[in-house]
C-alpha cells in the first residue's frame, strides 16, 4: 500500500517541480520581453529627443539669424529710428528720483504725520500682487533689482558700476 | 499521433469498389496530414524565431544621446552666450546622375524643366547654369545649405537624381558681424580669426560639446560696426577699424575691420577683405601718440610743471623742420599742447625726456612686438632698433617713425588710463579673478593726471565732437599723413580717435580709425579726425555705454578745476 502512495507522492512532487519550473520560466520570459520592450521604448524616446533637440537648434539658429544685429540695425534705421537714451533718461539713485518732486507750495496744508513705531496703526507696506492672478509676487523676482541698487549706493567714489550679469540675470528669470 | 499510424498495406482480397474507396480516403487523409504538418512546422518555426528575437538577440543598439547631440565642431558664443558660430545640420542639394541606375537619362523630365522647378523653390538660383549642369550629366553640388522645408519641396519634384545629403555646416547667425574675429571654416579647417586659433579646441571630441565664450559682446560689436560703417560711408573712406577694450581686464569687447566679409559665404571678393586692419595692419597713428609721450614725460619727472611754456615756433633739427599744421602762437603749455595737438612742443618735451627713456616707455607699451591677441594674424610693428637719434625720438613722440596696429594703441591707452598697468589683450572671456598679469608702465598718479588731460581735450580741444553728454569721454585725435611714393601725402590721411570713458573711473578704451577719409558734406569738408573719427566715437559711446554698465550722468565728471586756468578761455 505504501509503494503506490510513495510513487504517487514522488510523481506529484515531480509534477509540482516541473510546474514551478515552467511558471518561473514563463515569468522570466515575460519579464525579459518586457525589459526588451521598455528598452526599445527608451531608445525610441532618446531618438525623439535628439530629433527635437536638432529641430530646436535649427529654429533657434533661424531666429538668431533673422534677428541678427545687422538686421535689427537696418530695421531701426528704416522703421523705428530709436536712438540711444540720453543722460537725462537715467536715474542714478532714489535721491535723484526724489529730487524731481516739487517742494510744498506756500500755504499748503501741513501733511498729516503718523506716529511711527512697532505698535503704530500705520498699515503695513502693501505686498506686490500679480495683476491678473491676484497672488502675491515671489520675493525672489524683486530681489535682483534690490541687489542692483545697493552697490550703486555703496560705491561713492568713481563711476557707477552695474554688474553686467545683474540685468541679464533678472531678465532671464 | 494516431493519424500517423497508416496501415502498411491494403488487403487485396476485398471487394474492389470498397478497396478503391478506402484507398482514396486514405490518400486524402495523408495529404491533409502532410499539409497540416507543414503548417504546423511553419508556425513552430515562426514561434521559435519570435522567441529567438525576444530572448537571445540583443535589444536595439542604444545610441548615446550625448554622442548624437555632440556637434561636429564646437560652438563659439559671445560673452553673454549669444551664438556667433555653430555647427548647423543642413541639407545640401547634390546632383547624382547615376541614381536612376537603368542605363537611361539621369532625369525624368528635361534639364530645363527641372531647373525651372528648382528656381521656383530657390528664387536666387542661376537657372541657366543649373540647367547646363543637369544636362552635362556630371555629379556635383547644385546648392549648399538647404532648409528642411525647401528640402521637402525638392523631394516633391520627384527626381531621383536630386539627392539631399545631410551635411554639417558652419553657420554664422550674425552674418558679417565680427567676421574678422571669428574667421571662417574651409574644408573643416578654421581659417583666420578664432576659428583658426581655437581649431584644436573646437574639434576635440572631449571638449567640443561645450561652447567657447569669447570676450566679444554681440550688441557692442553690432553698434561698433554700425557706427563705423556709417562713418566710413559718410566720408568715403576706403576702410575703417574699431576696437572697444576693457581697460581692467584686457578683454576685447568689440573689434571690427571694414570692409567686412561674409563668413557664411567667402567668395573672391570676401577673401580680399579677410585682412584684419585692427591686428594686422600697421599705421603711423599720428597725434594719438602725444598723450603717451606726455605721460612718459610726467612719469619720468621731465614735466613737473604743467604751466611751463614751451616755444611753439617751427623747430629745425638735423636738416628737418618740425612744424605744426597751422601756427599755434609763440608758446604753449602742456595742456594747450594736447588740446591744440602741437608737434613742435611735443618734440621739445621728448627732448627733455631723453631718447632712451622715450624708447623704453614705447617698448614697455608693447610697441616693439606683435600685439598680444589670440588671432593668428598679428602685424609686426615698424620699430627702429638700436639707439634712437634725437629726431627719431621726437617724431615718434607725435606718432611718426613708428607704425603700430590700432590694437597696440588701444592697449597702450588702456595702460595709460587704468592706473598705469599694461595688460595683454585677449579675445577669450576672462573669469573674475583670472585676469592676465600685467606690468606697470606708468605711476598711478601719472595715470590720474592723464585722465584729466584726456578729458580736457574732449571738453576744450579737438575731441569736442566725441564728447557724448554724461559719459565723461576723454580722448585724442590723430590725423597722420600716409607714407607713399616720394614721402608723405598731404591729402591721404589715416584719422584716428583714441578715447576712454568714463574718465572719472575709466573702464573702456574705444579706438576708431578711418583709412583715407575724404572731405565730404558730412565732415564739413574736413579730413582730420576731429571731423570724422571723433563724431563717430561721440555717436558710438551713448549706444554702448549703458550696455557695458556705464550709465550717463551729467552730475559726475573728472575734476578739471586745477587745469582749467592753464588753458585760458578756450571753452
Amino acid at each position: 500500500m505504501t509503494a503506490p502512495n510513495l510513487a504517487s507522492g514522488s510523481r506529484l512532487r515531480r509534477i509540482g517541480w516541473i510546474a514551478a519550473l515552467a511558471t518561473c520560466t514563463a515569468l522570466y520570459l515575460m519579464l525579459h520581453l518586457k525589459v526588451h520592450a521598455v528598452r526599445s521604448e527608451v531608445v525610441r524616446a532618446e531618438r525623439q529627443i535628439v530629433a527635437l533637440e536638432q529641430q530646436k537648434l535649427l529654429l533657434e539658429t533661424e531666429f538668431e539669424t533673422r534677428s541678427n544685429q545687422l538686421q535689427l540695425a537696418a530695421w531701426n534705421r528704416v522703421d523705428f529710428g530709436y536712438t540711444a537714451p540720453s543722460a537725462a533718461q537715467f536715474l542714478a539713485n532714489e535721491r535723484q528720483l526724489a529730487s524731481f518732486g516739487s517742494p510744498r507750495a506756500a500755504g499748503a496744508p501741513e501733511p498729516i504725520r503718523v506716529a511711527g513705531g512697532a505698535g503704530s496703526e500705520a498699515p503695513a507696506f502693501p505686498r506686490l500682487v500679480a495683476p491678473l492672478a491676484g497672488e502675491p509676487l515671489d520675493e525672489a523676482l524683486i530681489e535682483p533689482e534690490r541687489a542692483l541698487a545697493d552697490p550703486r549706493l555703496a560705491e561713492n567714489g568713481g563711476a557707477m558700476r552695474i554688474p553686467l550679469g545683474a540685468v541679464i540675470g533678472s531678465a532671464a528669470r | 499521433m494516431n493519424a500517423l499510424a497508416i496501415p502498411a498495406q491494403v488487403p487485396t482480397a476485398r471487394v474492389r469498389l470498397v478497396d478503391v474507396r478506402r484507398r482514396t480516403v486514405l490518400l486524402a487523409q495523408l495529404r491533409m496530414l502532410l499539409v497540416g504538418a507543414a503548417f504546423l512546422a511553419l508556425a513552430f518555426a515562426a514561434l521559435l524565431r519570435i522567441a529567438w528575437i525576444g530572448v537571445v538577440e540583443p535589444a536595439p543598439h542604444q545610441r548615446s544621446m550625448a554622442a548624437a547631440l555632440l556637434p561636429a565642431r564646437g560652438e563659439i558664443t559671445d560673452r553673454n552666450g549669444v551664438p556667433l558660430a555653430r555647427a548647423f545640420p543642413a541639407y545640401a542639394l547634390w546632383f547624382n546622375p547615376g541614381a536612376m541606375d537603368d542605363g537611361g537619362p539621369p532625369l525624368v523630365h528635361s534639364a530645363e524643366a527641372v531647373a525651372a522647378r528648382l528656381k521656383a523653390i530657390f528664387p536666387d538660383l542661376d537657372e541657366y547654369a543649373v540647367a547646363r549642369q543637369l544636362a552635362s550629366g556630371k555629379a556635383g553640388y547644385l546648392r549648399r545649405r538647404v532648409l528642411p522645408e525647401d528640402a521637402n519641396r525638392v523631394m516633391q519634384i520627384g527626381e531621383l537624381a536630386l539627392e539631399l545629403p545631410r551635411e554639417t555646416d558652419r553657420h554664422y547667425p550674425q552674418g558679417t558681424m565680427a567676421a574678422h574675429v571669428l574667421g571662417y571654416v574651409h574644408d573643416g579647417k578654421g581659417q583666420v580669426g578664432m576659428e583658426a586659433a581655437l581649431d584644436d579646441r573646437l574639434t576635440d571630441p572631449g571638449r567640443r560639446g561645450e561652447p567657447v565664450a569669447l570676450s566679444i559682446d554681440a550688441r557692442v560689436q553690432g553698434a561698433l560696426e554700425d557706427e563705423l560703417n556709417r562713418g566710413m560711408r559718410s566720408v568715403n573712406a576706403v576702410g575703417a577699424a574699431g576696437i572697444v577694450l576693457d581697460v581692467d581686464t584686457g578683454e576685447v569687447m568689440a573689434l571690427a575691420s571694414l570692409p567686412e566679409f561674409d563668413p557664411n559665404h567667402v567668395d573672391e571678393e570676401g577673401r580680399r577683405h579677410v585682412f584684419n586692419k585692427v591686428t594686422n595692419q600697421v599705421y603711423e597713428l599720428g597725434s594719438t601718440f602725444k598723450p603717451l609721450t606726455v605721460a612718459a614725460a610726467i612719469d619720468a619727472g621731465a614735466v613737473t610743471d604743467l604751466s611751463r611754456r614751451y616755444p611753439a615756433t617751427p623747430f629745425p633739427i638735423g636738416g628737418f623742420t618740425i612744424k605744426d599744421s597751422h601756427p599755434l602762437g609763440a608758446s604753449l603749455n602742456v595742456p594747450e599742447t594736447l588740446i591744440h595737438s602741437s608737434n613742435v612742443v611735443t618734440a621739445h618735451i621728448v627732448d627733455d625726456l631723453g631718447t632712451s627713456r622715450m624708447k623704453q616707455v614705447m617698448a614697455d607699451l608693447g610697441f616693439n612686438e606683435r600685439p598680444f591677441i589670440e588671432l593668428p594674424a598679428r602685424g609686426f610693428p615698424i620699430w627702429a632698433s638700436g639707439d634712437w637719434p634725437r629726431l627719431r625720438a621726437m617724431t615718434v613722440g607725435y606718432g611718426h617713425g613708428v607704425a603700430v596696429t590700432p590694437l597696440h594703441l588701444a592697449s597702450a591707452y588702456a595702460a595709460m588710463v587704468n592706473g598705469g598697468i599694461w595688460r595683454p589683450t585677449t579675445l577669450r572671456k576672462v573669469a573674475p579673478g583670472e585676469i592676465n598679469r600685467g606690468r606697470r608702465v606708468f605711476k598711478a598718479s601719472t595715470s590720474a593726471r592723464m585722465n584729466q588731460l584726456l578729458r580736457m581735450i574732449a571738453v576744450y580741444g579737438t575731441g569736442r565732437n566725441a564728447n557724448a553728454p554724461g559719459f565723461r569721454v576723454g580722448g585724442k585725435t590723430g590725423s597722420a599723413e600716409k607714407p607713399g611714393d616720394g614721402g608723405y601725402h598731404r591729402t591721404t590721411l589715416v584719422s584716428t580717435f583714441a578715447a576712454a570713458f568714463p574718465m572719472d573711473r575709466p573702464r573702456y578704451v574705444v579706438i576708431v580709425m578711418f583709412d583715407e577719409p575724404k572731405g565730404t558734406l558730412a565732415s564739413s569738408f574736413q579730413r582730420t579726425a576731429a571731423w570724422n573719427a571723433a563724431p563717430t566715437v561721440g555717436r558710438l559711446i551713448p549706444r554702448i555705454g549703458p550696455l557695458l554698465g556705464v550709465l550717463p550722468d551729467e552730475s559726475r565728471d573728472v575734476d578739471l578745476t586745477d587745469l582749467k586756468p592753464l588753458v585760458g578761455d578756450e571753452s
